[in-house]
């Protein structure tokens, strides 16, 4: 249903001379704020909470490491799971899985401060396939254009996020969906990305995540402002909305986790 | 009701001809070529010079005077003077024609004194443009622009390159009240706002009002613009039309009955879809891209007393890729209006007015085929009164009752397709409004235009109404019948403005005005999309109120050759609308669950120095503003710069009549670049480089810049035909003027970020059109 605004674009581009170039900018340094990223799967494997800090924009993409924190999960039936730290700030556990349907709690302690939040895991909503077609434009060029098909349940609210590697290399997209238009339908969703152009050949990795509420919003909102940087963009960016308390960067989701590869013919 | 106020009316009329022994002097005033009925025309007593008035939206004047023997003084922008001999000793009809004059005999423009109207009315705010104008200044790819031209004007800025929203005074686009011969027009563009939906072979007159609205008009908060359709020559057949780059345009007119009636219609398409059939690409030369419009009118004037007027206007944009998706969209307004005139005091207008807008989007593919389709309708019915009361009131009065019709959203798909069939409930609503206003000229000095307008919204039923909380969600649901009141809002909103003239070049003026808004729009993209949606106050949404003061100084020089203006205003918003983080407003029955409400200040100093006559005309515009917002979810809950926040915008238009052939024009524009959001920082998450933010719109694009000229040649001088190019570079020294920045990861540095600026139109664009007229 969003996609519309891809095709609007691809037709302005054409009716527009367009031209891009790289500026230098003086931009603003609010920097050394917390970013906690946590994710819980239901697959029993290591889970990671990562602790970091934002850096400037003209700093290298290297983020300074919180240590010292004292990180814990704990579950709606009494459980608490302690995570260990290890290097550059990645706390982990060996071996854990979240159960579809339970609530998971997280909570950070670092530099007197605590940050708790809150995530349900949701249903496993089994992913299908995945296939490849060539693009709609420059069909000549046979370039390919990947769809992950599932069927979504009726009558609930389900919420997918999917991320997409190209010869082990992650696309930087965010591909997060709803079933808002989709209830109950069998679904052929595009990941549509114009960072890594895919050919025959290429062996291409999708991973579904069924995610709750909150941070399907929270991806939503970074979907929507990558998709600014065409004509016709977006509102104004913003921090996404965490569902970490008291506010600060970053997310903790309970989510299911499933892959399915394919190389491209 | 009416009648009443009438009765009272024509008694008070009566006593004050008695007391005073003063007589009426009604008429019409009309183009001598074409029969045209001339908008805003000046009438005034030579001998008397304080005495006079302007012709109305249908060139209709009326005033009165002493009995006396007078010379009457009829003028009008472009037009030869013409005087007419009156000897006043009973109220009597002067219908005229003026004939368009030269503008290459300087010497007769000077005798014929042009008039000092900006200095001497009451009205603030307003601007005007006269087609000529309008059809000199140099445009992107020679399409002649109304809404490109009056963003030339100060405190009217442009949305930015290629799109044709404009801002007026700080106020958003949904904030204007575009009127097309009193039809609303919901989306005033084609191609994504590249150009505007007013083909300009069919316009008479273009008026904008910054502020100070008269009472008569009402429904947006930050501008109305007016625009008339030419009604047809009513004395000879003529063809006109024009081949341009990428759009041609036909307009035929002629008598119906000869003095009595004409007809008028004019149509435009482009043709860009012939550039896609030269892609290589199968898909893009199977795609379509292409808008037509067609405006037409018919009139006829039963006696002098009577006459009906019809006019439509239709436009569609179509837009497809083979095989894979389309939309259309587009607008249909159709208007009748009745004019009367009961005595040589009383003018009526009678309107009933159709406006629709409507869009569909469609995706082709059978797995994710759907056909979406939304649409708003209004049906309208206008009662408009004026009235001259003794020699120093006009009174205008008048009722409105408009019904809006809004289908938000309606999905088709088929079984194979991903999506589900939708239908959100229709919404249904009255928009009335009731005025009264007074232009009083109370002395030599002084003349005072005040008046109120009452507006009321009321939300009816059919349909489930909810409503939610701060967090969107649903506290209550509520079922209402047919025609049940959902919700109403009554808005008082006074309209004063005043102007004291201190000699006859020399006037200071001062306004205040309050405008109410019930109808929304909500879009979450910076360009203008066909999928705007629109919304009524309700039970969520609450009117948005403006009020404005503002204040002014008005200068003529060189027997009104020159006029200057200084004007500041001050307006405050209230119950202004932004959206939630990860908005949906398409097809969402739960769309005002989306919203978050705030208010905002718009400030401003606006600089005008204008050069209406002769062989070098043109105007410079200066404006120095401030346009901020504040929403409790943004920005901490302080004040921020809204987008459209300008610092400084200058245009200078100048248009240079070289020979009896040979005509040039240029704009040059300069403005400081939107408000921003730029990044304060980065992180890493999901594996991607993520920016931080800790301030809305606290940056600046750079500055921007543009120079456009333009250059006409008439074709030799035929009895049969007559034919002109029209050449125009836009963008001559192919400035990059910025059009968006983004930030990603650097494409050339490893594990380093970089911030990309695009440009549109970047280089210069040529353009050339043939016109033709037999």
């Amino acid at each position: 249903m969003k996609h519309y605004k891809f095709y609007i674009a691809s037709i302005l581009a054409i009716l527009a001379v367009s031209c891009t170039k790289v500026i230098d900018l003086k931009l603003g340094n609010d920097t050394g704020k917390l970013v906690i990223e946590g994710n819980i799967t239901d697959v029993s494997e290591p889970q990671y909470i990562k602790l970091s800090r934002n850096v400037a924009f003209n700093n290298t993409n290297t983020y300074p490491a919180v240590t010292g924190a004292t990180v814990s999960v704990s579950d709606d039936k009494g459980n608490t799971y302690p995570f260990k730290e290890g290097p550059s700030g990645t706390y982990s556990i060996n071996l854990m899985n979240g159960i579809t349907g339970s609530t998971y709690n997280m909570t950070v302690l670092t530099n007197g401060a605590s940050y708790t939040a809150s995530s349900t895991m949701p249903s496993l909503i089994q992913l299908d396939s995945i296939t490849a077609k060539t693009t709609a434009l420059n069909s000549s060029k046979n370039q390919k254009e990947i769809t992950v098909h599932f069927k979504d349940p009726a009558a609930t609210a389900n919420q997918y996020r999917f991320i997409m590697y190209v010869n082990n290399v992650q696309v930087k997209g965010v591909f997060a969906f709803n079933d808002d238009f989709t209830d109950g339908r069998y679904v052929h969703n595009e990941l549509r990305e114009d960072d890594i152009k895919i050919y025959p050949g290429d062996t291409v990795t999708v991973e579904m995540q069924c995610i709750d509420k909150i941070i399907y919003t929270y991806w939503l909102t970074l979907m929507q402002q990558l998709g600014t940087d065409r004509p016709g963009g977006a509102v104004a960016p913003s921090n996404p909305p965490t569902n970490i308390t008291p506010a600060t960067l970053g997310y903790f989701s309970a989510h299911t986790t499933q892959t399915k590869t394919i190389v491209i013919k | 009701m009416a009648r009443t106020i009438i009765l009272i009316l024509l008694f008070f009329s009566v006593i004050s001809s008695f007391a005073q022994k003063r007589y009426t002097i009604s008429g019409t005033n009309k183009d001598e070529a074409t029969g045209e009925l001339l908008i805003g025309a000046t009438v005034k007593i030579k001998e008397l010079p304080q005495i006079g008035t302007s012709t109305n939206s249908y060139g209709f004047y009326s005033f009165s005077a002493p009995d006396g023997e007078y010379t009457l003084l009829f003028t009008y922008v472009g037009y030869e003077t013409l005087e007419r001999q009156v000897l006043l000793h009973q109220s009597q009809t002067v219908n005229i024609s003026i004939s368009p004059g030269n503008s290459l005999k300087e010497v007769v423009i000077s005798s014929n004194k042009p008039n000092n109207d900006n200095v001497a009315s009451p009205q603030m705010g307003l601007e005007k443009l006269n087609m000529s104008q309008i059809n000199q200044v140099p445009v992107l790819l020679g399409e002649r622009d109304i809404l490109k031209t009056i963003s030339l004007l100060p405190g009217i800025k442009s949305a930015g390159e290629g799109n044709t929203g404009f801002y007026v005074r700080g106020g958003a686009s949904d904030q204007n009240l575009i009127l097309l011969d009193e039809a609303p027009v919901y989306n005033a563009s084609h191609f994504f706002g590249f150009f505007s939906t007013f083909n300009s072979d069919a316009i008479k007159d273009v008026s904008i009002y910054k502020g100070g609205m008269p009472a008569e008009y009402g429904g947006r908060l930050s501008s109305v613009l007016d625009i008339k359709m030419n009604d047809g020559n009513n004395k000879d057949f003529t063809v006109q039309g024009g081949l341009g780059l990428i759009a041609s345009r036909i307009k035929v007119e002629g008598p119906l009955v000869k003095d009595k009636g004409s007809f008028m219609i004019s149509a435009r398409r482009t043709y860009l879809d012939l550039f896609l059939k030269a892609s290589s690409d199968s898909t893009i030369k199977g795609s379509s891209l292409y808008f037509y419009d067609i405006n037409a009118k018919a009139n006829y004037h039963f006696d002098d007393k009577n006459a009906l007027y019809l006019s439509g206007y239709f436009g569609k944009d179509v837009l497809s890729l083979k095989n894979t998706f389309g939309t259309n969209w587009g607008n249909s307004t159709g208007t009748i209006r009745f004019n009367h005139i009961f005595n040589n005091r009383l003018f009526s207008n009678t309107s009933l007015i159709y406006s629709n807008y409507n869009y569909t989007i469609q995706s082709l593919q059978s797995t994710d085929n759907f056909k979406a389709t939304s649409k708003i309708t209004d049906l309208n019915l206008k009662e408009d009164l004026q009235y001259a009361m003794g020699n120093d009131h006009t009174l205008k009065f008048g009722l409105n009752v408009l019904h809006h019709t809004i289908a938000p959203g309606d999905i088709t798909t088929t079984a194979t397709s991903s999506f589900n069939s939708r239908s959100i409930e229709q919404r249904y609503g009255f928009e009335n409004a009731a005025y009264v206003s007074d232009e009083w000229k109370a002395n030599d000095k002084l003349t005072i235009l005040y008046g109120l307008r009452l507006s009321g919204m009321f939300l009816l039923g059919p349909g489930t109404f909810s409503t939610y909380n701060a967090l969107g969600n649903t506290v209550s649901s509520i079922t209402y019948s047919s025609g049940q009141s959902v919700k109403t809002y009554f808005n008082l909103e006074p309209r004063f403005s005043a102007s004291y003239q201190l000699n006859d070049d020399n006037s200071i003026k001062i306004s205040y005005n309050r405008n109410t808004q019930n109808i929304h729009l909500l879009t979450n993209s910076t360009s203008s999309s066909p999928t705007d949606l629109y919304v009524m106050s309700s039970n969520n949404i609450k009117p948005e109120i403006a009020d404005q003061v503002s204040t002014g100084w008005f200068r003529n020089f060189k027997d009104n050759t020159y006029e200057f203006s200084a004007e500041v205003y001050y307006k405050k918003l209230q119950n202004q609308i932004d959206y939630k983080d990860g908005a949906q407003l398409i097809a969402n029955q739960d769309v005002e669950s989306q919203l978050t409400y705030g208010s905002g200040r718009a400030y401003g100093l606006e600089l005008f120095l204008k050069k209406k006559y002769g062989r070098f005309n043109g105007w410079i515009g200066y404006t120095l503003s401030r346009t901020e917002l504040k929403f409790d979810a943004i920005n901490n809950g302080n004040y921020y710069p809204a987008r459209q926040d300008r610092t400084h915008d200058l245009s200078v238009v100048g248009i240079y009549q070289l020979s009896k052939r040979w005509s040039f024009s240029g704009t040059f524009i300069y403005g400081t670049g939107n408000a921003v959001t730029y990044p304060t920082g980065k992180y890493n998450i999901g594996g991607l480089t993520t920016f931080s933010y800790s301030q809305r719109n606290g940056y600046r694009l750079p500055s921007s810049n543009r120079l456009d000229i333009g250059a006409t040649l008439e074709g030799k001088e035929h009895k049969k035909y007559q034919s002109s190019w029209t050449f125009g570079i836009y963008n001559i020294y192919g400035h990059r003027d910025p059009y968006l920045v983004t930030f990603r990861d650097s494409k050339t540095v490893p594990n380093t970020t970089e911030a990309v600026e695009t440009s549109i139109f970047a280089t210069p664009i040529p353009s050339v059109t043939w016109n033709f007229k037999f």
